[in-house]
């Protein structure tokens, strides 16, 4: 971003610029890691998803407008759906997998992060050099005449959208069947299984749904902010989410402020570096972990079970 | 009673709809027979072609031991379980129930003993998701109408609002019931339903629901142990032994030692309780105003003082869910207290391994293999859980696997451990053998100065229950001080020297066993 | 998982089941390898050639195996505990950072000495510094991950979690520190510390390319085995991690057994990069980050947590990861295709998981039992 003409101004406007975009993928995750957890299971392979939903975004794209032939307006929206696709496939995979007897949630997570790095590595060799059609903008920023402040407020439709799930799945958790029957699962499976619940099913659903989402997550790094395909698009994004939901205490709403929180925090380093703040970047740069780290550590307590968290977290099958 | 029902039994079969939910109006409960009912798992079997017929708009008592398969039985009648043969007959015509789902639908449904309301949601969250057909999207508004109207006609009350993690027991326990006539059961299965209620609450629940059995709005099956309740509130009972049937018949026409012999299949009396006269008393176990919590931060032991000497059983009775729990894990090392002080031979206690051997502290907790074993360690090691650092088990740093054995084998042989071999994985026993190898471990020293156990014969059949008791006086007779905590009043009336009781984290009774007053320990279990 | 079963049954289904796993894992690679477009029977042997197929090939594989050994306890370790700690990398180059200190400071008295005097060392003995050198490895990772153990007693934050954040923090410091307060003006290209100076490397053994850390991983897995199974401290550790309540009941000191045994751990993976620096880079910089981290944690869980079984999954896992670049070279495989193999082992071995216990030939012979009570509480699954 251009900050130096604008000075230090750049720093406010190069964190409100991450809040607003780099904090896309962030709600995609959480939201769907939310949506996981509250059936009771853990997802950790949420990062190998992001990157994967990442490349097939961004190869699908590519591929769909320059040797398909469809307009470069149709092709990104593509790329979503098919990340998304990809997302629901690893989905697959580890609710399978992670509902088997004597297996460890934890353990399949970080298989998956293998599996969905490697993936996603290697299939998008191929797609690093190629320029994809990036997703439409809207130009919030229309009314100014500064470049920077235009830039920063370039928001997605995929964010608008984001946005508007977080209401959406709080109301889903508090006045639907099914979402009453997803907390069951999660809070007390003897509960729903006395319903008549089938409680594998509630947690392939949910886990794919929550894979899905993190796909689109995915998405919108490469087709979005930063809008590029390299194998260092994400660096523990996946994983600050999946923490990111236990400082939300599994509330959706919640879940939005701090994905806006992080987006923020995550810019801090590069906005810093913009006005030539060099010394120190690859700190700044950790500022997202170590304030993850900080966050957990304020959060957690060994005393008390935190308040909001699904009775069935953490359990094993078998 | 059971003439006045048959006459008008004569309910046409095809009010029954399968599609849409049973509500047979102004007619009896639908008749309930299980015929022939065997169920296997794998070589065991469970149940071994059991009969048993609930007539309609009567209350019947399913009695027998632990382990003799009166919940298999129900939970088969409740779709939990496949049968391997045998019928459930619902008016006469055979039913197929593969899920509880399905019983709802024949209007049965059933009260567990283990809460089967989801903690995080809130009763009125709880009452509409457990509907058949309750809908996809939830207008709150209009529900919770319905749910305040439902309501002012029940029986008892439960706060609408509270999510259920913040019931006390026994609210809960009254929700689980109101939530089966909310999706209007017709013939009610409680397991084991007032063991979490004091006495008095006992009584009024019970009494409510026998008479909505005399009003015939309800049949109702309840498994019990409590002959006082059997008697007092039930037609008509049936009796289970070691899965196979064992007796039935009316209440009016059998004494308590009839359905006793039915339960045992004997005379059998338990072992003479015989106390020995102590010596000299001093204190051993010394509490101070315990404060402690529970799992979620709120307070569970708000300030206990007691005392334990040489020589003497202690005690501690009531409902579960009051702190005792909390107050046993404390003592045990398993729970850090948030206040007070506790002082073992006069030294302040910190529950350190160290500690615990210079005092010669031994514990035996409730539920021993999820509290006191490693489940996929073996018998042996299991065994030398509070020796493995000492010789001869261990040189310095080296644990010498050859002691650890030879221990374990002794042990196996005088307490009676069933075990394919001392490497058995403990996790593989039997719940009674597993309860043997915690007794071994804990009771084999050769010095016990104080001994705290904890519903140490949930769940164990009569034989089992009656050497642990042997087991218990012998070592009180010995001169160790034993703290009791148990659920089972019978129980501590039995053995205690004196007798106390928690409820809400308070003591609010006690008194040497001579002058227990058995009504005024009730009411101080309720609080009063 | 059942780890102290001790008769030959569940010895052989240790050995069988996760071998049969290995083997269905390479079908499925191959089948990848398929749908990729190359012949996997090609792919295998390019494999097996570059692993294990000659004497020179081998001892790649050993050299790749070594590290693997060490940052595989890093895992291992904190498991018998039950704790799933991922924090192997960020141990490493802690381990790094510690050794090329320690290093620099016993050769030159200094971090960044100047360069002029980069001929005069402070004349210790090679043995000396580097001794010195293994400890500021292991005191450096072993902090590092003890500080996870100590977040999760004392906090309650998952170790899983908190440990692979770690790891980025760490790779941060590491970046930050080569290329700026410890960056040698002379390393231009890719920023690093000052070099150690060849006298106090490690060297190979004997007239093999094989440096001292294979001996070191040896040692290592020797001792953790040892600790673990036959002490005292292993035997407490093994019953806080198979039932906490049960460790409490007996007075063990939960706490402690956590901090010590992620001290442990991070130590193992911190001399690991002890030996990168001191044997493979000869300075701290990026290329000490080498992906040994996370294959280590692969390797821990193929050998289900038992350190002899580690060495040898580390060779077998060595060998494959050396393979790589042959692969890259010979069918144009992106070095990402380790990174799936590695994947699709894992989930392989994940599953079969769930089979032990499922096989009549591992069972023991049933006595009848008298029947359990099945308690009023339970719900069935």
């Amino acid at each position: 971003m251009a900050a130096e003409a604008i000075g230090w101004w750049g720093v406010p406007l190069s964190i409100l610029a991450g809040t607003l975009r780099g904090s896309a993928p962030f709600l995609f995750v959480s939201l769907g890691e939310c949506l996981t957890e509250k059936s009771g299971k853990i997802n950790l392979g949420l990062e190998g998803t992001l990157l994967t939903g990442a490349m097939s975004a961004y190869a699908i794209s590519y591929l769909a407008s320059d040797k398909w032939g469809i307009p470069t307006s149709v092709s990104p929206w593509l790329g979503v759906l098919v990340a998304g696709c990809a997302g629901m496939i690893l989905g697959f995979i580890h609710a399978w997998l992670s509902q088997q007897p004597k297996v460890n949630d934890i353990a399949v997570g970080i298989a998956m992060i293998i599996f969905g790095s490697g993936i996603a590595f290697f299939f998008g060799k191929a797609f690093i050099q190629p320029k994809a059609p990036q997703l439409p903008t809207i130009d919030l920023g229309g009314w100014s005449t500064m470049p920077a402040l235009q830039s920063a407020l370039k928001i997605s439709p995929l964010f608008i959208f984001g946005i508007l799930l977080a209401p959406l799945m709080a109301w889903f958790f508090k006045s639907t069947r099914w979402g009453l029957f997803v907390r069951a699962v999660g809070d007390s499976p003897d509960a729903a299984l006395a319903m008549g619940v089938s409680i594998k099913r509630v947690r392939m659903l949910c886990i794919i749904a929550g894979s899905f989402l993190a796909g689109i997550g995915g998405a919108c790094l490469s087709l979005y902010y930063p809008g590029l395909w390299s194998e260092s698009i994400s660096s523990g994004q996946g994983l600050m989410a999946v923490a990111l939901v236990i400082f939300a205490r599994w509330n959706p709403i919640q879940c939005l402020w701090a994905s806006l929180f992080f987006g923020g925090a995550q810019a801090i380093g590069p906005a810093l570096q913009s006005v030539g703040v060099d010394q120190g970047r690859y700190l700044f740069n950790a500022m997202p972990y170590i304030l993850t780290l900080l966050i957990m550590i304020i959060t957690c307590s060994p005393k008390k079970t935190l308040s909001g968290a699904p009775g069935a977290l953490g359990t094993i099958n078998g | 009673m059971a003439e006045v029902a048959n006459s008008i039994d004569q309910n046409p079969i095809d009010q029954v709809d399968q599609a849409t939910p049973t509500v047979i109006h102004a007619a009896a409960p639908p008749d309930l027979e299980v015929v022939n009912m065997t169920k296997r798992f794998g070589s065991l079997v469970a149940l071994d072609n059991v009969s048993l017929h609930l007539k309609p708009a009567t209350f019947h008592a399913l009695l027998g031991e632990n382990g003799a398969g009166k919940s298999t039985l129900v939970k088969c009648i409740m779709g939990f379980y496949r049968p391997t043969h045998g019928d459930v007959l619902v008016d006469h015509h055979s039913r197929e129930i593969d899920s509880p789902r399905d019983a709802q639908r024949y209007g049965i449904g059933m009260v567990y003993q283990h809460f089967t309301s989801v903690p995080a949601m809130t009763v009125a969250e709880n009452l509409v998701l457990s509907r058949l057909e309750s809908p996809s999207v939830i207008n709150w508004k209009q529900e919770m109408e319905h749910l305040a109207t439902f309501m002012e006609s029940s029986p008892f009350k439960v706060p609408l609002e509270l999510p259920v993690s913040q019931l006390a027991a026994g609210q809960k326990q009254k929700l689980e019931i109101l939530k089966q006539l909310y999706l209007k059961s017709r013939i009610l299965i409680l397991d084991e339903p007032t063991s979490v209620l004091t006495p008095s609450e006992a009584d009024e629940v019970l009494g409510l629901i026998r008479e909505q059995v005399t009003d015939r709005k309800l049949s109702v099956l309840i498994i019990s142990h409590k002959f006082r309740e059997v008697t007092a509130f039930c037609d008509e009972i049936t009796v289970l032994r070691k899965g196979k049937f064992a007796g039935t018949g009316l209440v009016k026409d059998l004494a308590v030692s009839d359905m006793a012999e039915m339960m045992m299949g004997e005379k059998r009396e338990p072992t003479p309780v015989k106390k020995t006269a102590q010596g000299e008393i001093t204190p051993v176990l010394q509490v101070q105003e315990m404060r402690a919590n529970k799992d979620n931060g709120v307070e569970a032991v708000q300030g206990l003082s007691l005392t334990v000497n040489t020589g003497e059983i202690v005690g501690i009775a009531g409902i579960s869910g009051n702190g005792q729990r909390e107050f046993v894990e404390v003592l045990a090392g398993q729970r850090s207290p948030t206040g007070g002080q506790i002082l073992v031979n006069g030294e302040a206690y910190g529950m350190t391994r160290s500690e615990m051997y210079k005092h010669r502290v031994f514990v035996l907790p409730e539920e021993p293999l999820k509290n006191a074993c490693v489940a996929h360690m073996s018998v042996a090691e299991n065994l030398a859980l509070r020796t493995f650092d000492l010789p001869p088990q261990a040189m310095g740093i080296l644990v010498l696997f050859k002691a650890i054995r030879e221990m374990a084998t002794g042990l196996i042989t005088s307490f009676k451990i069933k075990t394919p071999s001392p490497e058995t994985p403990v996790g593989n026993l039997s719940g009674g053998n597993v309860q043997r190898t915690v007794l071994a471990r804990e009771l084999s020293a050769d010095h016990i100065n104080l001994l705290i156990a904890a519903n140490p014969c949930f769940g164990l059949d009569f034989a089992m229950v009656d050497t642990i008791h042997t087991q218990i006086l012998a070592a009180r007779n010995r001169g160790v001080a034993v703290l009791l905590v148990s659920e089972d009043l019978d129980e501590l009336l039995k053995l205690s020297d004196r007798i106390l009781v928690i409820s809400e984290g308070n003591f609010t009774y006690d008194s040497p066993i001579e002058q227990a007053d058995f009504k005024a320990i009730g009411q101080a279990m309720a609080g009063h | 998982m059942a780890l102290s079963r001790s008769n030959w049954r569940s010895t052989a289904e240790s050995i069988v089941i996760p071998l049969a796993a290995l083997l269905v894992a390479l079908v499925l690679f191959g089948i990848f390898c398929m749908f990729a477009g190359k012949n996997p029977f090609a792919v295998y042997g390019a494999i097996y050639k570059t692993a294990f197929g000659s004497w020179n090939a081998f001892q790649g594989t050993l050299l790749r195996a070594a590290p693997l050994m060490l940052t595989a306890l890093c895992t291992a370790l904190p498991a018998r505990l039950g704790l799933m700690v991922i924090g192997n990398e960020g141990a490493l180059v802690l381990g790094g950072l510690g050794a090329a200190a320690v290093g620099l400071i016993l050769s030159y008295g200094s971090i960044t000495p100047n360069p002029a005097q980069l001929q005069t060392t402070l004349g210790l003995a090679p043995t000396v510094v580097q001794i010195g050198m293994a400890l500021g490895g292991i005191v450096a990772g072993g902090i590092w991950i003890a500080i996870v153990g100590a977040l999760r007693h004392y906090r309650a934050v998952n170790e899983t979690i908190s440990s692979l954040l770690m790891n980025y923090i760490a790779i941060a410091l590491l970046n930050h520190l080569v290329e700026g307060p410890w960056k040698d003006p002379a390393s231009l290209n890719k920023p690093s510390s000052f070099p150690i100076p060849e006298m106090y490397r490690l060297g190979n053994i004997g007239s093999t390319r094989i440096h001292y850390g294979l001996i070191y991983g040896l040692v290592a897995c020797a001792i953790a085995y040892f600790l673990i199974q036959h002490t005292t401290f292993g035997f407490a550790a093994r019953t806080a991690g198979g039932n906490v309540k049960a460790a409490r009941i007996a007075g063990l000191p939960v706490g402690q057994l956590t901090i010590i045994i992620c001290f442990l751990a991070g130590s193992c993976a911190g001399l690991a990069g002890m030996v990168e620096v001191a044997a493979v880079q000869g300075q701290a910089n990026a290329s000490i980050v080498a992906g040994y981290g996370y294959a280590g944690i692969l390797v821990a869980f193929i050998a289900r947590y038992n350190a002899l079984a580690a060495v040898v999954v580390a060779i077998l896992l060595g060998g494959i990861i050396n393979s790589g670049g042959a692969l890259q070279r010979s069918f144009g495989m992106p070095d990402a295709t380790v990174l799936v193999f590695q994947g699709l082992v894992f989930l392989v071995v994940l599953y079969s998981e769930s089979l032990y216990g499922r096989f009549k030939v591992f069972k023991e012979p049933e006595i009848p039992m008298t029947p359990p009570p099945v308690p009023s509480t339970a719900v069935p699954v």
